[in-house]
C-alpha cells in the first residue's frame, strides 16, 4: 500500500471507514494506523464526517444478559497491577484526568467566562485538576499575547527541595517545558510566541513534580499532580 | 444556539464525562455510559451484522474494550458518540469481513446479497441520516449510484466487489462511484464545516 501522497492516505481513510476494504486491506490499515500519524488523522477526520449518518438507525435495546456478560468480564478481570513505571507511561490515567479536567473546564468556563457584552472571546483556558478531579490550577492567555497566567486556586503543598513544573503535552513526542510555577498564588508563565501560536497543536497541559529547579532531563520525571486540555473560547 | 443543538452539546459533555469516569475505573460511570448509549450501539451493529447473536456479541466486546481504553479517548479530537460507534462498526466490519473469509467466498453467495432488509433501506436511512444533520444537502447532491453504493457499503458493510455485483455494475465502475462519492462528500461536509 503506497502512502506516501496525502490524497492517497486520504481515500483510503476514507475507504476503510466507509466499510469497502477488503478483509486483507482493512487489517493492513489497522496496522499501518498505529505508526502512521497521518492515516490515523484522516481516519479520524473521516470518522467526524461519516458516522453521524449512524444516527438515523434506529435504537433497539439489547437483551439483559449482555450487560450481565460484560460486568462479569470486567469484574473478573479487574485491577491487572500497574507496572510501577514512570506515570507518564500511564496514558490511561492522564488522559482520563484530562478529560475529566475538560468536563470541569466545561462547567467552569461557563461560570468565569461568560461575557458581560456579546463579542468573540480571545482567550484560551486551561484548567488542570488533579485525580480527583477538582480543579487545582487556572492557566490563561490571551491569544494574541505572550504571557500564561497560571493562579493556583488553593496552595498546593509542596516540599522543599521539590518545585512544580508545567508542560504542553503535544499529540505525539515529548512533553516540552513551559517553566517552573509557584505552588501558591499567580504566575506568569513568558511563553516562546503569541499563545495562538505557541499552544497550537497541544491539545493539554500537564504539572508534574519535579527536584527544586526543575526537571534535570529536560522531560518530567516525576509524578503528574495535574493536568487538562487546553480550551479555546474562539 | 438551537435547542436541539444545545441538548447535543450538552449529551456530549456528559458522555464525556462518563468516560472519563471510566477510564478512572469508576464501574458505576460506566454502566450510566452503557445505559445511555447501548440501545444506539446495538442498533447500528444490527443493521450491519442482521443477526442478533453476532450483533450482542460485538456489543460485549466492544464495551469491554470501553472499559480498558476509555483512557485513549481524547476529547478534543472526537466527539464521544463518534468514538463508540467507531469502536462498534469497526468490530462490525471486522466480523463480516472474517465471516465472509471462513464462509468460502460469499462472492458466489447472491443470497447473502439479497436477504431483504426489514424497515428502512440503506438508501432511505442515508437521507434520514442526512436529513437530522445539517448535510441533507451534500448527500442530496450525490448522482443516484453514487448514492446507491455510499449507503449500501455504510449501512451494510459491503466491499468494492460485493456492491458491484449487487449493484450488478462493473467493478470498475462501483470504485469510482465510492471514490467520487466521497470526493464530494468530503469536499461538501468540510464546507459545511463538520470536521472541525
Amino acid at each position: 500500500m503506497r502512502l506516501d501522497a496525502p490524497d492517497i492516505v486520504d481515500s483510503i481513510a476514507a475507504q476503510y471507514v466507509l466499510g469497502t476494504l477488503s478483509a486483507r486491506t482493512r487489517s493492513r490499515v489497522q496496522t499501518l494506523m498505529r505508526v502512521n500519524r497521518q492515516l490515523a488523522d484522516a481516519v479520524l477526520s473521516w470518522e467526524e464526517r461519516l458516522l453521524p449518518l449512524s444516527e438515523s438507525v434506529a435504537p433497539v435495546t439489547p437483551p439483559a444478559r449482555v450487560w450481565a456478560a460484560i460486568r462479569q468480564r470486567i469484574e473478573s478481570g479487574r485491577a491487572p497491577a500497574e507496572s510501577p513505571r514512570s506515570i507518564w507511561d500511564n496514558s490511561r490515567l492522564w488522559r482520563g484526568l484530562a478529560v475529566v479536567g475538560f468536563a470541569t473546564a466545561v462547567a467552569l468556563a461557563v461560570v468565569v467566562f461568560t461575557p458581560p457584552v456579546e463579542r468573540p472571546e480571545q482567550t484560551l483556558v486551561v484548567v488542570l485538576a488533579g485525580q480527583d478531579a477538582k480543579p487545582a490550577l487556572i492557566a490563561s492567555a490571551d491569544r494574541t499575547g505572550r504571557t500564561l497566567l497560571v493562579k493556583a486556586v488553593a496552595p498546593v503543598e509542596v516540599a522543599a527541595d521539590r518545585a512544580l513544573e508545567l508542560w504542553a503535552l503535544p499529540p505525539a513526542g515529548n512533553p516540552r517545558s513551559l517553566g517552573l510555577i509557584p505552588s501558591s498564588g499567580v504566575a506568569r508563565i513568558t511563553l516562546p510566541a503569541t499563545a495562538d501560536a505557541a499552544l497550537a497543536s497541544v491539545p493539554a497541559l500537564a504539572v508534574s513534580l519535579e527536584p527544586r529547579g526543575g526537571s534535570p532531563t529536560g522531560l518530567p520525571t516525576g509524578p503528574v499532580l495535574f493536568s487538562g486540555p487546553v480550551q479555546r473560547l474562539y | 444556539m438551537p435547542a436541539d443543538t444545545e441538548k447535543q452539546v450538552e449529551k456530549s459533555a456528559r458522555l464525556m464525562e462518563l468516560l472519563a469516569r471510566t477510564a478512572l475505573a469508576d464501574q458505576r460511570a460506566f454502566a450510566e455510559l452503557y445505559r445511555l448509549t447501548s440501545a444506539h450501539l446495538y442498533g447500528v451493529a444490527l443493521r450491519i451484522l442482521r443477526e442478533s447473536g453476532a450483533a450482542e456479541e460485538v456489543l460485549q466486546e466492544s464495551f469491554v474494550s470501553v472499559w480498558n481504553h476509555a483512557g485513549s479517548y481524547v476529547s478534543s479530537r472526537s466527539q464521544p458518540l463518534t468514538w463508540l460507534t467507531s469502536i462498534v462498526r469497526n468490530r462490525c466490519l471486522d466480523h463480516l469481513r472474517r465471516r465472509e473469509v471462513e464462509t468460502i467466498a460469499i462472492d458466489d453467495d447472491e443470497h447473502g446479497m439479497t436477504i431483504a432488509d426489514e424497515g428502512p433501506s440503506p438508501l432511505e436511512l442515508l437521507l434520514s441520516g442526512a436529513d437530522a444533520r445539517a448535510v441533507r444537502n451534500c448527500v442530496e447532491a450525490l448522482e443516484t449510484g453514487q448514492k446507491q453504493a455510499v449507503a449500501l457499503a455504510f449501512y451494510r458493510g459491503l466491499t468494492h466487489s460485493q456492491l458491484a455485483r449487487h449493484l450488478k455494475q462493473p467493478l470498475g465502475t462501483v470504485k469510482s462511484w465510492v471514490r467520487r462519492a466521497l470526493e464530494r462528500l468530503k469536499a461538501c461536509l468540510d464546507a459545511a464545516g463538520i470536521v472541525r
